[in-house]
């Protein structure tokens, strides 16, 4: 079992859900997919890598025949897959509180969800249908989401001014270089192993 | 559509594991029992095969019971669950992907599948292609943080990000013609230089986090 990989934790999560509400959580989905300002607030929570959720229908879990008995359920189930930087307890304390209205509109319709505030019995519920990891890859296992996006920043100022020092004055490049320097300084953070938690 | 976000394709595939009461040990602990050896760093086969940014392999025993009133019920089939975040490109290029496992892993693919029903080996890659999309399911929503990069220009940037900090710190005070000039050759230096292995850890740092983060 490894959830962790560098600084990345992979969690798993299953709940059930009655087949109707499944179609309201699609919409919801939907309209989220589509709205890009109402994805802020999980975008500026800035650890998570990528996370996903997949319904799956009580009729569509993957039947290859071969001997395979089929399965025979009542609930629709919904997956989610997070990729994300920190430790468990960091994640859902800051999924709880600033992300409680969003979490509630996506897991409300799952069966005994009992809300994401107050945080004790969110984290109860989180436990309970969480599964463990097996296996887990990262092809950039020292760095966090938000290594990630600065380091495309420091790229793509490095690569304008990689262009433009072939072709400045000693002046020129001085005050360009400048610029860089403010440009980038934010984003320089060193990336490495994880911190050690207990 | 839903699987795509950006660049990236969020790839969701679940496989039943073959249930075979004679097995010993039992299909699905044989899958954990290989996983459990396989590298993670940069010997991954995940590492060896172009286009992975993060993926998981997960055996799933059973659906979860949350509990009365909820009525409590059991999958008939174990699941491999094999989650992977990878470049798709703008058309969201599965196949490409998974003919690039086949082609390139695809001893750990058999390790791996060959405890799953119907698996035609990935020997064939036109099959193995076809099994893993008949056990596909649709992502209803997929976010990434980073949506527009491939994993060689991540691995890229991050590389850069190091050597420019090393660059700022070393070449303060600088008079502008000679900073131009080291300026030049470091770039031309990094360029000439390729990014990282996927997988592999950065340089150790000096400096150790102290004490307790919780």
């Amino acid at each position: 079992m490894s959830n962790i990989n560098g600084k990345v934790y992979a969690m798993n999560a299953i709940t059930p859900m009655r087949p109707w509400k499944t179609w309201v959580l699609r919409l919801i989905f939907f309209v989220l997919g589509h709205v890009k300002p109402l994805q802020n607030d999980l975008i500026n929570l800035s650890f998570i890598e990528f996370a996903r959720w997949v319904v799956v229908p009580r009729n569509k879990f993957p039947s290859l025949g071969d001997g395979q008995v089929k399965e025979e359920l009542k609930y629709d189930y919904l997956l989610f897959f997070s990729n994300f930087n920190g430790t468990w307890n960091q994640y859902i304390d800051a999924f709880s509180a600033v992300l409680a209205k969003g979490l509630n509109l996506i897991w409300r319709w799952s069966e005994k969800f009992p809300g994401s505030v107050p945080v004790t019995i969110f984290k109860e519920y989180i436990a309970r249908v969480q599964f463990d990891t097996d296996y887990y890859y990262t092809a950039y296992p020292h760095a966090t989401a938000n290594d990630l996006k600065s380091a495309h920043i420091v790229q793509a100022a490095f690569d304008s001014l990689s262009e433009q020092a072939t072709i400045s004055t000693p002046q020129q490049f001085g005050d360009a270089y400048l610029n860089f320097v403010l440009q980038v300084q934010t984003h320089l953070g060193e990336t490495g192993e994880a911190p050690v938690v207990f | 559509m839903p699987n795509q976000n950006g660049n990236v394709y969020g790839l969701t595939i679940l496989s039943p594991i073959i249930d075979d009461e004679k097995a010993t040990p039992s299909h699905d602990l044989q899958i954990r029992k290989y996983l459990a050896t396989l590298p993670t760093g940069a010997d991954s086969p995940f590492a060896q095969a172009p286009g992975t940014h993060l993926a998981r392999l997960v055996v799933m025993d059973d659906v979860v019971y949350v509990g009365m009133p909820a009525c409590e019920e059991h999958l008939n089939s174990k699941y491999l669950i094999f989650e992977s975040n990878l470049d798709g490109g703008p058309n969201g290029d599965l196949d490409s992907y998974l003919n690039g496992l086949a082609q390139n892993i695809p001893e750990h693919l058999d390790a791996i599948w060959s405890h799953c029903v119907g698996y035609p080996g990935a020997a064939n890659a036109k099959a193995f292609i076809d099994y893993m999309k008949s056990c596909q399911l649709e992502t209803t929503f997929f976010f990434a943080a980073v949506n527009d990069k491939s994993v060689p220009e991540t691995l890229r940037a991050l590389e850069t990000q190091r050597a420019v900090t090393d660059f700022i710190a070393t070449h303060q005070g600088m008079e502008p013609g000679q900073l131009q000039a080291e300026f030049i050759r470091f770039a031309n230096d990094l360029k000439a230089t390729p990014p990282p292995p996927a997988g592999s850890m950065a340089p150790s740092r000096e400096i150790k986090t102290g004490g307790r983060n919780e």
